[in-house]
């Protein structure tokens, strides 16, 4: 009854593979929306807010590279300016949820009996609503714009970031490492947190990322649905809300955005996608 | 009928084998035994043309005159199953986990036409369920997942053989299975080869299974053939320094030997020694010439080939090692009887909530006792509940009846202990644990993971921690360097040896062992039994040992306690349990034993 | 035996779906009280703030009653049929949800035919071709699909096809089967290529592995033809994780089907709900958030209920990995 020994185990330190041309495509595209986001009021060539409004929405010239609205905005700087909310928002949502969610995991997964039953019979809950009506609706009649939508997504995405984390703990858990710090006397604690939590930590890295990107995707479209950030405010998500109108006279309005949210969105699932491939494989 | 003319196996650039030459006739047994590592798997596949994707072979595989590697893939899938068959390593997943056990081999013979009736078709599933030895013929109603190792073994061997293959390949047929299933299923290969003319093919790391099963050997290692020959001469008279220390290195079930000659060092991959002597790094007797060029395997006498190059200068050393490696040490003294033991359990019972309700009795009023200085072995198998007891021990499980009591203490329940009881009852028992690549933290160094352990006694200054690592690292027999390592950078039999340090470190008096060596090659098993020796003379350390593997408990007990479904079936020491078994479980287990 | 076990299941799943839409009850009942200010302020919408007017709303939704009562009046309101009245325009709400429930119908059933023909078939011979350059661009479509919410993909597809190339409407449902169709190609697209990412994504990634194991490789050892062991072993296998994504899959329709009808200015039940939200009309986002989430709450009960069909493990209480 022997665990035959897999001579493919790596012996030795585990072989730097090269990073894949997609992925530091993806990383400078990111970093991009970094700089925007932090610098945009250097770089945009004009102010988000300025209205011309006997101007009104004029396809690309040289003046304004990527044309104006319809209430005459730069479309460029308002791009430019919109990489904030489509970078700080997510980021609290994505930190933000896995933060609670990696508390929870953790104390369901290692502790497991009432604690377990409990929070996993919370998180069955939250997975069986239907979490885009949830958020739209609560959103929508609350109010309070952008902060609540980041709020209502934290709730909503803490449910199966709990249930990620507390898979991964239920791995680690029945490992000898674990026993033996048992049986040493190692406290409970300490467990936890020096031998799980580093343990679950890059796997919890890699999902992060991945739901960065699925809450860009959700608040973007709840500001396409008017519901996200306040009137007039430079987002990606708002303007394809606003700019629906000049499809024929200025597309660029609303493209230039559209491939933001895509490019953003692609560049940070594939780096997820790649951590997790990374973090499994050894 | 298969021939294999210079069959070399890599993958992305990489050797696995070298040409690997093999003759078998009709009706013929023979094995190809290897350590992990040594190609043994991927040969049988390549025969078979299964390689996994990126896997490639070159060479001839001649069946019945056709080069099997050159036919178009039509023309071998029709080859497979009917005229070759092959069986995998793990029963548990052989099968199709959606598909009903009988419809394996039904599908296999549903488009003859004497099968287009229904009722013949279910008649001839329930004839080849009797020939694998399931007489009941509502087995073929079951789901893969409700079967046992041992019947997912029967049911895949019956698929195998539903289109009547003139040659079976199996790999590793018995490893994952229970000792005495183990012995159950290569009857029945005999029995049905034999009955059916068949060749076969058996793939073991296994020595001695091979040496009482089949007619010819191939010793395969590191990718290399090292010797070929029958069973009964390679048994006799091993023509290879591997091979000889692969016997030596397999604990003897008669007798207690005082130390075992263990292969030093580790199982290399292919291509980490090529251009020499794959074995050299190794052996104990190799010379330069040895290292110059990889020596080609030559046949000394009709039917032996070896490819050791310094066999005539020395086989009489080699005879003799093996006779002085094999001579019984004198029985060890019984320690007194007067002193009290360290551990003792009186009717303990576990009872698990199963379920659907149903209750798992995994201990059923179990009484043993350790005595300081004593080796103990467990031998049980898997549902004994020999795990359930061990871990009861060292807090890890709390018992449902019963009284636990170690060092004095009354420690039947952990957690109702005193903290101070508790951490002294630690400091007397350890355990050291059988899956040696997940048995340590790894994310953490080796000096992390004794750290840690040493501070569970105590606060120490950073000094006196590094000289208590470097200390513990030597006992163990490992360098001092190696407290920086990561458990990733260390072999398996490496880090077995950090997880006793880690257990030394408490200086326990006594150290529940479970299955510590089942999980490594053969050639390391029996350095951590040396080393487990060596401990016990040199720290006056007790032990628990449990195992399945009555050789190896032989090697390390003076008494052993043999559990059988939770319950103590047999009781005395090493030699009367062994050569005088009472219970006939124990005689079961003694029969399962290859010989 | 297995007729009581799967109807027992059955018997399971509604014994959580009724507390848990009872529960989703609750919530939209509360979301009057849940708007800022005074509930009946929301109730009042453009109508005359005048004390009488105040009081008859006061009257009609029980605002004077406790917290409880209300809602168990509304509940049984809800249970007759009743769903009130929209603030706006005063039109019973059962009967705009029925106006629109059409449209999103027709497009969420085309959509599903796409998404599932499509992306398991493009799963498939990814997974066939590992490595392979359609291999690597279905991976690529894949990543592109799951960060392309339909808003996205509709605004490019409109774009593209209705704007530049002029071939499809760009707004509305059309009048007539034929006419239906082809003002709805391009939203049922724009839906399909966001979920067909997830579907051909989980296909592709479980055929791999499905691919893998040793019970496809004794088949082959076997002799089993191709086909044999592709339908029965491999696809029956690799199958079973995207039915168990089946919840994931529903919940994305449902988000992308709304995003669709606002793009294409689709009058559809996504587009109501999306009013209703914007016009703070209490009574009609109540009305088709019910609706909405029973849709999903029963899609979800039959997704379980064809997994354990499919799975035997499950019948008999073990949990499939």
């Amino acid at each position: 009854m022997s665990l035959h020994v897999d001579i493919a185990r790596p012996k030795g330190v585990t072989p730097r593979t090269a990073i894949p041309a997609a992925i530091v495509i993806a990383f400078i595209i990111v970093a991009i929306v970094v700089i925007c986001a932090f610098f945009g009021g250097s770089i945009a060539p004009d102010s988000p807010f300025t209205q011309r409004l006997q101007v009104g929405d004029v396809p690309p010239s040289a003046e304004f590279l990527a044309g104006t609205d319809l209430l005459g905005r730069d479309v460029l700087s308002r791009v430019i300016h919109g990489a904030w909310t489509a970078l700080v928002g997510p980021v609290v949502v994505a930190a933000g949820a896995f933060a609670i969610a990696t508390v929870l995991g953790l104390l369901s997964g290692y502790l497991g009996g009432a604690v377990d039953s409990a929070i996993m019979r919370w998180v069955d809950f939250m997975l069986a609503l239907p979490g885009p009506l949830v958020a739209i609706v609560v959103v929508g009649v609350v109010g309070g714009g952008y902060w609540t939508a980041v709020t209502v997504l934290i709730i909503l995405f803490t449910a199966p970031d709990t249930r990620i984390v507390r898979s991964a703990v239920l791995e680690q858990r029945p490992r000898p490492y674990i026993d033996a710090a048992r049986a040493l006397g190692v406290s409970k604690a300490r467990i936890l947190f020096i031998h799980i939590l580093p343990n679950v930590l890059p796997i919890i890295l890699a999902y992060v990322v991945l739901d960065f990107a699925f809450a860009l995707v959700n608040l973007a479209g709840l500001s396409f649905l008017g519901l996200g950030v306040e009137p007039g405010t430079p987002d990606w998500g708002r303007m394809l809300f606003e700019n629906r109108t000049i499809l024929f006279t200025n597309p660029v309005a609303l493209l230039l955005p559209a491939a933001m949210v895509i490019l953003t969105a692609v560049s940070m699932n594939l780096i997820g996608d790649w951590l997790f491939a990374r973090f499994t494989r050894q | 009928m298969l021939a294999l003319r210079d069959l070399a196996i890599s993958a992305a650039g990489r050797a696995i084998t070298t040409g690997t030459s093999l003759d078998i006739a009709r009706g013929e047994t023979i094995a190809i035994v290897g350590e992990s590592g040594s190609g043994k798997s991927l040969t049988a596949k390549a025969i078979a043309r299964l390689l996994p994707p990126g896997v490639s072979a070159t060479g001839r595989v001649t069946y019945d005159g056709t080069d099997l590697l050159a036919l178009p893939e039509r023309e071998m899938q029709q080859i497979r199953g009917s005229r070759l068959s092959l069986m995998l390593q793990d029963p548990f997943t052989m099968l199709n986990p959606l598909m009903k056990s009988g419809l394996h081999i039904a599908e296999m013979l549903r488009d003859r036409p004497e099968f287009r009736d229904r009722a013949a078709l279910k008649a001839e599933v329930a004839r080849r369920l009797t020939e694998v030895g399931i007489t009941d013929p509502d087995v073929a109603e079951r789901m893969p997942f409700q079967l046992s190792g041992g019947m997912s073994q029967r049911i895949s061997l019956a698929a195998a053989l539903a289109r009547d293959p003139e040659l079976l390949i199996a790999d590793e047929p018995s490893t994952a299975l229970d000792v005495t299933t183990q012995a159950e299923i290569i009857k029945l290969l005999k029995r049905v080869q034999q009955s059916r003319g068949m060749s076969l093919v058996l793939i073991t790391h296994n020595l001695r299974l091979a040496f009482s099963a089949c007619d010819r050997i191939y010793v395969l290692y590191a990718g290399s053939l090292l010797e070929v020959g029958t069973a009964r001469a390679v048994e006799a008279d091993p023509f290879h320094p591997y091979t000889l220390g692969l016997l030596l290195s397999e604990p003897p079930a008669d007798k207690r030997v005082p130390k075992l000659i263990a292969i030093r060092g580790k199982v290399p991959g292919a291509d980490e020694v090529a251009g020499r002597c794959v074995f050299s790094d190794r052996c104990d007797w190799a010379k330069e010439i040895c290292r110059v060029a990889a020596p080609a395997l030559a046949e000394l006498a009709p039917g032996r080939l070896t490819a050791c190059i310094r066999r005539s200068e020395i086989a009489a050393e080699m005879q003799a090692l093996r006779g002085s490696a094999l001579a019984p040490s004198d029985p060890p003294q019984p320690p007194d009887r007067g002193i009290q033991p360290i551990v003792r359990t009186a009717n303990l019972v576990k009872t698990f909530a199963g379920r659907h309700g149903r209750a798992v009795e995994a201990l059923k009023g179990v009484s043993i006792e350790v005595r300081p200085g004593e080796s103990v072995g467990l031998v049980g198998e898997s549902g004994s509940g020999k795990t359930t007891l061990g871990r009861s021990l060292v807090g890890l499980e709390t018992p449902t009846n019963g009284r636990i009591e170690i060092g004095g203490y009354d420690a039947s329940d952990f957690s109702a202990m005193t903290a101070v009881d508790r951490a002294a009852t630690r400091r007397t028992i350890q355990m050291v644990f059988q899956d040696p690549y997940s048995t340590l933290n790894p994310r953490h160094s080796v000096r992390r993971s004794l750290s840690e352990a040493i501070g569970t006694i105590g606060r120490f200054p950073g000094s006196e921690i590094d000289s208590r690592i470097a200390e513990l690292l030597r006992e163990v027999g490992l360098p001092e360097h190696y407290a920086e390592r990561r458990p990733s950078s260390l072999s398996g039999g490496e880090r077995q040896r950090v997880a006793i340090a880690r257990a030394l470190s408490v200086n326990p008096k006594i150290l529940v062992c479970d299955e510590p060596v089942s999980a490594l090659d053969v050639s390391v098993q029996a350095q951590i039994l040396n080393l487990f020796k060596r401990l016990q003379s040199e720290l006056g350390l007790s032990y628990l040992f449990i195992t399945h593997d009555l050789a190896v408990v032989r090697q390390i007990a003076e008494r052993i306690y043999v559990l059988y479904l939770g319950e103590i079936v047999e009781h005395g020491s090493a030699e009367e349990v062994i050569g005088r078994p009472q219970h006939p479980y124990t005689k079961r287990l003694i029969d399962s034993i290859p010989h | 035996m297995m007729r009581s076990g799967v109807a027992r299941l059955i018997l399971m799943r509604l014994a959580i779906a009724v507390p848990l839409l009872l529960i989703i009850s609750f919530g939209v009942f509360s979301l009057v009280h849940l708007a800022p200010g005074d509930p009946v302020r929301s109730l009042l919408g453009t109508r005359p703030s005048d004390p009488e007017t105040l009081a008859n709303l006061r009257a009609r939704y029980h605002l004077d009653d406790p917290f409880i009562v209300q809602y168990g009046k509304w509940l049984g309101q809800v249970l007759r049929g009743d769903l009130g009245r929209s603030i706006n325009g005063n039109r019973l709400v059962l009967s705009s949800i029925k106006e629109r429930a059409s449209v999103t119908v027709y497009l969420c059933l085309v959509s599903t035919v796409i998404v599932l023909v499509a992306g398991i078939s493009l799963g498939m011979l990814a997974a066939f071709r590992r490595g392979g350059r359609l291999d690597r661009f279905v991976v690529m479509f894949g990543v592109f699909g799951i960060s392309s919410p339909a808003f996205v993909t509709g605004i490019f597809l409109l774009y593209v096809f209705g704007v530049v190339l002029g071939w499809f409407p760009t707004f509305g449902a059309g009048r007539g089967f034929l006419d239906r169709f082809w003002h709805l190609t391009l939203p049922s697209l724009a839906l399909a290529l966001s979920i067909m990412a997830i579907v051909v994504k989980i296909t592709r990634a479980s055929m791999i592995e499905v691919m893998d194991r040793d019970y496809v490789a004794f088949a082959r050892a076997r002799g089993m033809s191709g086909m044999r062991i592709t339908l029965a072993y491999i696809l029956r296998n690799a199958l079973i994780p995207v039915v168990t994504a089946g919840g994931l899959i529903v919940i994305g329709f449902l988000a992308n089907a709304i995003y669709v009808e606002v793009t294409f200015a689709l009058p559809g039940l996504g587009s109501l709900i999306v009013d209703a939200v914007q016009k703070r009309d209490i009574p009609l986002i109540q009305g088709t958030t019910l609706v909405f989430a029973l849709f999903v709450v029963i899609i979800n009960l039959v997704v379980d209920v064809i997994y354990t069909m499919i799975d035997p493990r499950i019948r008999f209480g073990r949990v499939a990995s």
